[in-house]
């Protein structure tokens, strides 16, 4: 039997407020091996944050389990758990150096002064920020705070490190960079990250695996791949990236994960079904995304055998530098977005408004959603 | 032409009205400050006065100060510098021990009352600020009665009279002096992020040793400037020092309102100086460390 770093099993946290209570997070079962790198995504509010901060021990559940590498969490303060966090707003302790920081826990673990300063040192350097620890925090600019606070955590050498929208507080171009650094660091040190964040492309950048939060619930767990291409709900697939939703409904199930829809105006076509669609028929929703819908000038038949076409009218285009964004309307008046790459300056502007254009994909690029 | 006139004339008018506008405005704070401080700066003056007489400024002398300290004073006046020094030491020892009682409980209601969740805060909350509100006068006598009920009842309960004295004194500095460090603690707690206290818990100290090795060096200077406040306070009162006072307990308030009974000596007027320096510059500093550390923040 395979123990994993951190186990929740059906966790719900309640709150008290205003004489009701609210669902924080509601039954979240999940279970996150050694050395992953776990992303919680979700929009703020999501009960994200309050999942973090049952691990770290700042809340207590109202129901469920928590088990950090097999060993049950209840009753056990967050100052005996082997986790640490690297907080949104740092919070490092304004009235101590950077080295004493950075020494705190060591101390508390009894660790010699002495060998907790090497420590100190050793710490700073794997975060790139020697010679910084005789200074004081505010001394310090954001993003180099940002790496004092994960050099404190990182020190206790955790089971868990747990990271509370990290580089929230971080400009965009300083944030790029970190993002690269702390997925190289976390293989580096090959600690179990779990790391909470908003940023769907964040996430997707760094994780190993995803799990995606919305109103206290985990709607979906799985790689950063089979969360964009595949995404479970309606919810998911708006959320993460990019998203045309054309209504439609479900004909038949066909094996190998593919169904028969029909969309509003009578066409049938071809698609890929969700693995947690529930309905067998009836009224979906057909997700596909910009950048896989391919447009062909109407009579020039590019579509494959196997792909799906269906006529259009160009109703709008946008040159954004890398892509040009093309507004398509399809029948019954449902707009699709398409995304073209332009790899050269003549494809830039190939298609006028107004145009009768055909648009083909391969059904395995759409995904069935439930209605 | 004649319209043109007219204008001129409302504008003339417009002019004047600003004038005045302008004047009054500058006058306002000088009479404001006029009314503020001419008492104090008369008493400064007079300290200083070559006569005893307060009618008129004679010349300049030091001689009221150092009557102070050398015992000699007018035939009228019953001035001992050994009675004024013991008053003195009477102070500083009802405000030394009363801080230190109500720096300690008014740090933990603040603390309590930032970082608590209990019923009823908010009323709680509320009542902290009443001894600052309520008249002195009010609490003077409130706690005259309180002494007495409570002195009573263990008479009738053990047969021990108990006699006001330091201790009811000290008592109630302490009621008062609670809520002025509490408020100010308080702020200070306010200012602090609680995940600090978090971020301790996360690495390894418990409450105990997150408490003193993070909240309380935080808060620290909220708790020496309340500490100073409470100070300043304990040596400064009157009315209820007066109301709770027993029998040679008398402080250096109470003792300068003594000499008052008989006549406005000029020693008072130095007496009264120096017990306002010494405060200016209590509070001076109190207000230098909230200052300092809440820009720092």
């Amino acid at each position: 039997m395979t123990t994993f770093d951190v186990e929740l099993k059906d966790i719900v946290k309640e709150f008290e407020s205003g004489g009701g209570r609210v669902r924080a997070v509601d039954h979240v079962s999940v279970q996150i091996e050694d050395g992953e790198f776990f992303a919680l995504l979700g929009p703020s509010g999501c009960g994200k944050t309050t999942t973090l901060r049952l691990i770290a021990g700042f809340e207590q559940p109202t129901a469920g389990r928590i088990l950090i590498r097999g060993r049950a969490m209840e009753g056990i303060p967050a100052y005996h758990r082997p986790v640490n966090t690297v907080f949104q707003d740092y919070a490092l302790f304004p009235h101590l150096t950077v080295e004493q920081n950075i020494m705190f826990g060591l101390q508390m673990e009894g660790v010699h002064k002495r060998e907790a300063r090497k420590l100190a040192a050793e710490a700073l350097e794997k975060v790139r920020l020697p010679g910084v620890g005789r200074r004081k925090p505010h001394q310090l600019s954001g993003g180099q705070q940002q790496r004092v606070a994960l050099a404190r955590a990182l020190v206790k050498q955790p089971a868990v490190l747990l990271l509370d929208e990290p580089l929230g507080a971080l400009d965009l171009k300083l944030r790029k960079n970190m993002q690269f650094e702390l997925k190289a660091l976390q293989r580096d040190v090959g600690i179990t990250f779990i790391y909470v964040t908003h940023d769907q492309e964040e996430a997707i950048t760094m994780a190993d695996r995803i799990a995606v939060m919305n109103d206290g619930v985990m709607l979906q767990v799985g790689t950063p791949k089979e969360i964009y291409e595949r995404p479970g709900t309606h919810f998911i697939a708006d959320f993460i990236g990019e998203t045309n939703f054309i209504p439609a409904t479900l004909k038949s199930r066909e094996p190998m994960g593919f169904g028969q829809v029909e969309l509003l105006d009578g066409t049938h076509i071809c698609a890929a079904l969700s693995n947690t669609l529930a309905a067998t028929r009836g009224p979906v929703t057909v997700a596909i995304r910009p950048e896989r819908i391919g447009i062909a000038a109407k009579g020039t038949a590019q579509a494959a055998g196997e792909e799906t076409a269906l006529d259009a009218i160009l109703v709008d285009s946008q040159y954004i530098g890398t892509d040009t964004r093309y507004t398509l309307r399809i029948a019954d008046s449902v707009d699709l977005v398409a995304r073209v790459q332009n790899v050269d300056d003549r494809k830039a502007d190939a298609f006028a408004i107004g145009q009768s254009v055909t648009l083909y994909w391969h059904p395995s690029s759409t995904t069935v959603l439930d209605h | 032409m004649r319209q043109s006139l007219i204008n001129e004339g409302a504008m003339g008018r417009n002019l004047v009205i600003r004038r005045l506008g302008g004047i009054g405005l500058w006058l306002n704070p000088l009479f404001a400050y006029f009314f503020l401080w001419a008492p104090i700066l008369i008493l400064v003056l007079f300290s200083f006065n070559n006569s005893r007489s307060v009618a008129s400024f004679t010349g300049f002398t030091l001689t009221w100060y150092s009557n102070i300290l050398n015992n000699m004073m007018g035939a009228e006046s019953a001035f001992s510098t050994e009675i004024m020094l013991n008053a003195f030491r009477n102070s500083l020892f009802v405000g030394t021990v009363a801080t230190a009682i109500s720096t300690v409980l008014g740090t933990m209601i603040a603390l309590a009352m930032a970082r608590g969740r209990f019923r009823g805060k908010p009323l709680l909350d509320g009542l902290l600020f009443l001894p600052v509100v309520i008249p002195e006068i009010t609490q003077a006598i409130s706690l005259a009665i309180f002494f007495k009920v409570v002195f009573d009842w263990v008479a009738l309960m053990s047969g021990e009279r108990i006699f006001p004295g330091f201790h009811t004194i000290i008592a109630a500095h302490v009621t008062f002096n609670i809520s002025y460090v509490a408020i100010v603690v308080r702020a200070r707690l306010a200012d602090m992020d609680p995940q600090l206290e978090e971020a301790a818990n996360d690495l390894g100290a418990n409450p105990w040793q997150a408490f003193w090795r993070v909240t309380f060096p935080l808060i620290l200077p909220g708790v020496i400037s309340g500490a100073l406040l409470a100070f300043t306070l304990s040596l400064d009162d009157f009315v209820i020092t007066f109301f709770t006072s027993g029998v040679g307990t008398s402080t250096l308030p109470v003792f300068v309102y003594g000499l008052l009974k008989l006549t406005v000596t000029p020693e008072v007027n130095a007496i009264s100086t120096i017990m306002m320096v010494l405060s200016t510059i209590l509070i001076g500093i109190s207000l230098a460390i909230q200052g300092r550390t809440a820009s720092r923040a």
